[in-house]
C-alpha cells in the first residue's frame, strides 16, 4: 500500500491554539512504513493534543497531517480508514460482551463481513484474554480493559496505530506481553505513532523518539542518538533537561 | 448504510436494557391496573348504595319519600333514633351507611295542609376521590327525585286530572351544540365533559414522551463521555452525521415505542373510569348514544386525524432530540444530564400548563406570539384544532416544527463535527481571563 520510501505519516507545521493558549506551536515530524515513533515530554507538553488531531477528533489551527496521501483535515473520513486511535483514557460499551465489542468495532471499520470476521480473529488472538472474551465488559477489570481496547486498536491493521500510553494501568507482565505484540505488528508493517510517561518502555519500543516541551520539538532521533547528544545515560535523564528547556521556553 | 444499522444497533442496545425498561413497564401496569380497580370499586359501589333513613312521621307521603329513594337507587335502611349532628355518627355506623335522610314529625299532614317541609340529610365524606365520593352524588340525585315524586303525589291529590308527569316535569328542554359547522342534539356540559376526559391524556402523553426522548438522547451522548468511549467512537470511519442520527432514530424508536405502550395504559385507564361514571354495563346504550353524539360533532378523531396528531408528536420528537444531543454534549456525565435538559423542560412546560387552563386566545398579542413561537406549543394544541376543523395551523405547526428540526439538527452535527464536543462544558462564571 505504502510507496516504498515514502512515509506513512507527514506532520507538517502543525499548530493548536485553545484560545490565548498555544498547545501546539508548530511542529513536524514523519513516521516511516512499520516504524515505531514515540512523543515524549512533561504534562501539557502537546503531546495528546497532537496525537488527537492525527486521530481526526481536533482540528488542527493551522499546518498539515498527512496519512498515506490523506489529508486529515480535508477528508478525514478517509483518514480514518488508515488508522487506528487508542485514548489514554478509553473505555468500553460496558453492556457488550467483549467479544460483541470486537464484533461491533470491527462491523463499523469494514463493510465485508468476511474482513470483519478476520479483524475480529486478530481482535480475539491478540486479546489473549480466552474464554472471558464472553464475559460483559461491565465485569471487567482495568487490565482486561486496556488488553482489550489494544487489541481492538490494532486488529484492523491499520496503517497507522495511535497509541497513547498503551500500557498505562497495567501489569509488568502484561505489559511486556503487549509491547512484545506492538513491536511483532510494526514488523509485520504497521506503524505506531506513541506517547507515553514510561521510558523504558519508550527506549525498548521505539526506533524514533522526537522531545515535545511546551508544543515544540526540541529534539528527534534513535533513543541511543539522543542519549548521546545530552551526554545522558538514560532516556530519563534526556527527558528531564529538555522538561527544564520547555519551562525556560515558556518563561 | 451497514455502517449506520452496526451503530443504530448498538444505540439501541444501549437504549433497550431493564433499568430503561422497567419505568415505564410499571408505569403502563400502574394505569391498567387504576383503570381495573376503578371499574371494580365502582361496580361494589353501585350494588349497595345504603342511606339510612329515619321516619318520625310515619304518614303516606313520607312513605312516598322513602320508595323514592330506593327508586332512585339506593337501599333504605329504616333507623329508629332521632338524628342530630351528635348523633349521625353513630347512626350511621349502625346502619353501615355513609348517608342519611330524617323526615320529620308532621310531614305528611303539614304538606297536605299545603305548607313546606323540610327532609334534613347527612352525609360523611370519606375522602376526597373522585369515585370515593360516589354516596354523596347519589344522594344528591336522589333527592331530586324525592321531590318530584312527592310532587306527583300532593298533585294527585288536589288536581286529579293533571297527569303526573304534568306536575313533575312540565317543560321539557332540548339542548342542542354546536361545534364548528356541526349541531347535535345533547347537553353543552356533557359534551364539554366528555371532551375533556377523552383528551386530558393525550397532552401527558405526548409531554412524558417527549422528555422521556431528549432524557434518553442526552444521557446517550452524556454515557459515552463519561465511560470515555466517545473519543474512540469519533476517530472511527464513521461519519459524524451517522453518529448522531444513529443516536437520535433510536431514542426516537424507543421514545414512539414508549409513547405506544403509554397510550395503551391510559386508555385502558380511562375505560375504566368511563365505565365507573357510567355505572357498569347496564349504561352500554348511554354510551354509544353519546359516542354518536361525538362523532356528529366531529368530536372524535379520524384517521387522517389521527395521523396529523401523530405527524405533529413526530416533530416534536425530533426537535427535542436535537435540542437534547446538544444539551448532552455539554454534560461531563450523566448525573448532569437531569440539570442540562431543564430548558428543554421550561419550553414544555410552558405550553402544557397553559393549553391544560386556558384557550391561547385569550392572552394578550405579544404573549400569545411568544406562546406560539415555542415549538413544543403545537402538539398541545393540534387535537382541539382537529376537533373545530383548523387544519390550517395543524399543518403550519408541523412545518415550523420541521425549521427547528432542521436548524438544531445542523447545530448538532456541527458540534459533533468540530472540537467542541470534546471541549464543551458549562462553566458558569468560572472563565479564564
Amino acid at each position: 500500500m505504502t510507496p516504498a520510501g515514502q512515509p506513512v505519516l507527514q506532520v507538517l507545521a502543525l499548530t493548536k491554539r485553545y484560545g490565548d493558549l498555544e498547545a501546539v506551536a508548530g511542529i513536524d515530524f514523519e513516521v516511516a512504513a512499520g516504524e515505531i515513533f514515540a512523543l515524549i515530554g512533561p504534562n501539557g507538553a502537546g503531546k495528546t493534543t497532537t496525537l488527537r488531531m492525527v486521530a481526526t477528533i481536533l482540528k488542527p489551527t493551522s499546518g498539515e497531517i498527512l496519512a498515506n496521501g490523506c489529508d486529515a483535515v480535508a477528508d478525514p473520513d478517509r483518514m480514518r480508514q488508515q488508522i487506528s486511535y487508542l485514548p489514554e483514557e478509553a473505555g468500553a460499551y460496558k453492556n457488550l460482551k467483549a467479544i460483541d465489542y470486537l464484533r461491533f468495532v470491527a462491523d463499523i471499520f469494514f463493510e465485508d463481513r468476511e474482513r470483519a470476521a478476520r479483524a475480529v480473529a486478530v481482535g480475539r488472538e491478540v486479546s489473549g484474554l480466552g474464554d472471558r472474551l464472553d464475559d460483559k465488559l461491565g465485569s471487567y477489570s482495568k487490565g482486561m480493559t486496556r488488553k482489550l481496547l489494544l487489541a481492538r486498536t490494532v486488529m484492523t491493521e491499520p496503517a497507522l496505530a495511535i497509541l497513547d500510553e498503551p500500557t498505562s494501568g497495567l501489569d509488568v507482565i502484561n505489559a511486556i506481553e503487549l509491547r512484545e505484540r506492538i513491536k511483532q505488528m510494526a514488523r509485520d508493517g504497521m506503524s505506531v505513532l506513541l506517547s507515553s510517561h514510561n521510558m523504558l518502555e519508550i527506549e525498548y519500543l521505539s526506533d524514533r523518539v522526537a522531545m515535545i516541551a511546551a508544543g515544540r520539538i526540541h529534539a528527534t532521533g534513535t533513543p541511543a542518538e539522543l542519549k548521546e547528544r545530552y551526554s545522558a545515560e538514560n532516556l530519563e535523564q534526556v527527558f528531564a533537561q529538555v522538561a527544564r528547556d520547555g519551562k525556560e521556553v515558556v518563561r | 448504510m451497514r455502517r449506520f444499522l452496526v451503530l443504530l444497533k448498538k444505540e439501541l442496545g444501549e437504549l433497550i436494557n431493564l433499568q430503561t425498561l422497567l419505568p415505564f413497564a410499571v408505569v403502563v401496569l400502574m394505569f391498567m391496573g387504576l383503570g381495573q380497580t376503578l371499574s371494580s370499586v365502582n361496580a361494589e359501589a353501585d350494588a349497595s348504595v345504603v342511606v339510612a333513613v329515619a321516619d318520625r312521621d310515619g304518614g303516606v307521603l313520607a312513605g312516598v319519600v322513602t320508595a323514592a329513594l330506593e327508586q332512585a337507587g339506593l337501599e333504605p335502611v329504616a333507623v329508629t333514633s332521632t338524628i342530630d349532628d351528635s348523633t349521625a355518627a353513630d347512626i350511621l355506623d349502625e346502619a353501615g351507611a355513609d348517608i342519611a335522610v330524617e323526615i320529620p314529625e308532621g310531614f305528611s299532614a303539614a304538606l297536605a295542609a299545603g305548607e313546606q317541609q323540610h327532609v334534613e340529610s347527612w352525609a360523611r365524606v370519606r375522602n376526597f376521590s373522585i369515585v370515593g365520593n360516589q354516596d354523596i352524588a347519589a344522594l344528591g340525585t336522589a333527592l331530586e327525585v324525592v321531590n318530584s315524586t312527592v310532587a306527583a303525589a300532593i298533585g294527585a291529590e288536589a288536581a286529579p286530572d293533571v297527569p303526573p308527569v304534568m306536575l313533575q316535569r312540565p317543560v321539557i328542554t332540548s339542548e342542542h351544540v354546536m361545534v364548528g359547522d356541526n349541531t347535535a342534539e345533547a347537553s353543552a356540559s356533557a359534551v364539554m365533559g366528555f371532551v375533556s376526559q377523552q383528551t386530558m391524556f393525550i397532552p401527558i402523553v405526548l409531554f412524558l414522551v417527549i422528555v422521556f426522548a431528549a432524557q434518553m438522547i442526552a444521557t446517550a451522548v452524556a454515557t459515552e463521555k463519561e465511560n470515555k468511549t466517545l473519543e474512540t467512537l469519533l476517530s472511527y470511519p464513521v461519519s459524524r452525521t451517522s453518529i448522531v442520527t444513529s443516536k437520535m432514530v433510536a431514542a426516537g424508536l424507543v421514545a414512539l415505542l414508549a409513547a405506544g405502550a403509554y397510550m395503551f395504559g391510559m386508555s385502558e385507564y380511562m375505560n375504566g373510569i368511563e365505565s365507573s361514571f357510567s355505572g357498569g354495563p347496564g349504561s352500554e346504550a348511554a354510551l354509544q348514544a353519546s359516542d354518536a353524539v361525538m362523532r356528529q360533532l366531529g368530536l372524535t378523531f379520524s384517521t387522517s386525524d389521527y395521523l396529523m396528531l401523530g405527524l405533529t408528536l413526530f416533530a416534536s420528537i425530533l426537535t427535542a432530540l436535537a435540542i437534547a444531543i446538544i444539551l448532552g454534549a455539554f454534560a461531563e456525565n450523566v448525573k448532569s444530564v437531569g440539570t442540562l435538559i431543564m430548558p428543554l423542560m421550561v419550553l414544555l412546560l410552558i405550553p402544557y400548563f397553559l393549553t391544560m387552563f386556558l384557550d391561547l386566545s385569550v392572552l394578550p398579542d405579544a404573549a400569545r406570539y411568544a406562546v406560539l413561537a415555542i415549538p413544543f406549543t403545537y402538539p398541545f394544541i393540534t387535537g382541539p384544532n382537529l376537533f373545530l376543523g383548523n387544519y390550517g395551523i395543524v399543518w403550519w405547526g408541523i412545518g415550523y416544527q420541521l425549521v427547528w428540526f432542521a436548524i438544531f439538527v445542523t447545530m448538532a452535527a456541527r458540534v459533533f463535527s468540530s472540537d467542541r464536543i470534546l471541549t464543551m462544558k458549562l462553566s458558569w462564571g468560572r472563565k479564564k481571563k
